[in-house]
């Protein structure tokens, strides 16, 4: 079976030298919920990055459903969604331009952008301030549309850099749930989070990455066997203080 | 919140190969981006054009003797014109490369599935639209002076698109190296104002000291504005094709030039 995400010997070296993802390797099966933990600067957003052709891999693989992330890229870009850690919109545009310009890029014609840019605006809530401009929108909004426009092209794989920082507990849950149910219809679902209680309650796969390294891998239920539960075999795994891990154990 | 319905297949497949959706969309929030701003992409333009004509064409002009048959204010409105639609086209595409840039929001293009040659071409595509729109905007104020002649059409819009063409790649380079607004505005400042003012806006190569009238025939911006004057009123100082031979020539040059930074990823991927 062709897996969703296959990454092999990844390599990224910025201009500056800095050293941000080292020989990685790392299959997502299709269908997989995947959690992918990690400090600060560890490489998720590098490695993320590398995967949607917003940072170029200085050497290895990435292959999309079988499909060439960097040779064959306009193929494998239509299988990916991505909701990134940081807002990058243009800021001056309204709530419904954002979603819908999203589904031109895809390609989607006239009709069917505009039926799943209206579709995803009241599924996310954002009816009331759909001609608003996006610098107008409190974080929870703006994090909204960010997920809106990750998923008007209908993604087999949804990319989501840290889709919950800053977001309230009532949309948090809310998400949890349409990511949940996202993943039963089938997509592949690669999550990057902080809070270790949502990648427990949604992921069925977890990574962890230190040093541009994948240092654990495993299926949540191997985590959560060890003493300490998965807080424990991350800062394990992250090399934390030895009285943070004993903490976490306890 | 429950999930949306898969989307359909056929509606995404690019036709012959190239996403045209995806390259009209661009032009269209392109446009969108410079009607928040139309005082700036196109009243002053016109306001500026507007006061050139007056007071060179028409005030000063009234006074100076025809050249080569024609009357002043005649002769320099097409140099006026390409000045701005050098302008438009250069400004058009330096802020839509970098605001893209600098707000990140080029990386909604990044992720997307389109090509490199249909980023250039659908920026190009606006930065021609915003130039021809402006040029229309001049002819109109040069009609109202009496001063609008166009005796080749073709040839007209060969020089308003191809110059289009030009300065938006070169804006498309600046767009993609600046890294602060300073920079931005350096090209235009020492390069593209002077040449464009001792390129024969205003005088003919004639009239300037001799050993100046050596740079005129070096510098591109000659050929341009002598090609639209041809198109305009037919008077020329050098022989057209030679101008449409340099603009072609800077066309494809640049194009691969262009094309290659963004394979490379110059400026836009980390």
């Amino acid at each position: 079976m062709t897996a969703a995400v296959r990454i092999s010997h990844l390599n990224k070296t910025y201009r500056t030298g800095t050293v941000a993802v080292s020989d990685l390797s790392l299959t997502i099966e299709k269908g997989d919920f995947f959690g992918f933990l990690g400090p600060n600067g560890a490489g998720k957003s590098t490695t993320i990055h590398c995967m949607t052709g917003i940072a170029k891999p200085t050497s290895g693989t990435i292959d999309i459903f079988g499909i060439d992330a960097v040779k064959d890229y306009r193929e494998a870009r239509r299988r990916v969604g991505l909701s990134p850690q940081e807002y990058n919109v243009d800021t001056f545009a309204t709530v419904t331009q954002i979603v819908e310009w999203m589904a031109g890029y895809f390609g989607l014609h006239k009709a069917e952008r505009k039926a799943r840019t209206e579709m995803l605006i009241d599924r996310f809530g954002l009816r009331p301030h759909a001609k608003k401009q996006f610098r107008e929108l409190s974080g929870g909004l703006k994090r909204r549309v960010i997920l809106a426009r990750a998923l008007v092209h209908d993604p087999e794989l949804l990319i989501l850099d840290e889709p919950t920082a800053g977001v309230d507990v009532e949309l948090r849950r809310d998400l949890w749930r349409y990511l949940q149910e996202l993943n039963r219809e089938g997509k592949t679902i690669l999550l990057t989070s902080h809070y270790l209680e949502e990648v427990e309650r949604l992921c069925r796969t977890i990574g962890i990455i230190a040093g541009g390294k994948i240092v654990k891998l495993g299926p949540k239920a191997d985590f959560l066997s060890t003493v300490g539960g998965l807080e424990a075999c991350y800062l394990t795994a992250t090399g934390a203080e030895p009285d943070h891990i004993e903490g976490a154990a306890a | 919140m429950n999930a949306p319905a898969a989307i359909s297949q056929t509606a995404r497949q690019p036709v012959m190969g190239i996403n045209w959706v995806g390259l009209w969309t661009i032009i269209r929030r392109e446009w969108s981006r410079v009607m928040r701003v139309p005082i700036q992409a196109f009243i002053a333009p016109w306001l500026s054009a507007l006061m050139f004509i007056f007071v060179f064409g028409y005030v000063v002009g009234g006074r100076i003797a025809t050249i080569g048959g024609h009357r002043y204010i005649e002769f320099v409105l097409p140099g006026v014109l390409m000045l701005n639609v050098v302008n438009a086209a250069f400004l058009q595409s330096t802020s839509q490369i970098y605001f893209q840039r600098f707000l990140r929001y080029i990386e909604e293009t990044l992720v997307s599935p389109l090509s490199y040659v249909e980023m250039i071409v659908g920026s190009l595509a606006m930065t021609i639209v915003r130039s021809v729109v402006t040029a229309i905007g001049i002819l109109l104020i040069g009609t109202a002076f009496g001063a609008t002649n166009v005796t080749s059409i073709v040839e007209f819009l060969f020089w308003i698109v191809s110059v289009s063409i030009i300065f938006g790649l070169l804006g498309i380079i600046i767009g993609l190296w600046a890294n602060n607004f300073e920079q931005l505005t350096m090209l235009n400042v020492f390069f593209i104002a002077p040449l464009s003012f001792v390129g024969g806006v205003f005088n003919t190569v004639k009239m300037l000291p001799g050993w100046l009238s050596w740079i005129a025939y070096a510098n591109p911006f000659f050929y341009f504005i002598n090609g639209l004057r041809h198109s305009m009123i037919g008077f020329q100082e050098a022989p057209e094709g030679l101008g449409i031979a340099v603009t072609l020539s800077l066309v494809v040059i640049m194009s691969l030039f262009v094309w290659r930074l963004f394979s490379i990823g110059y400026g836009l991927r980390e």
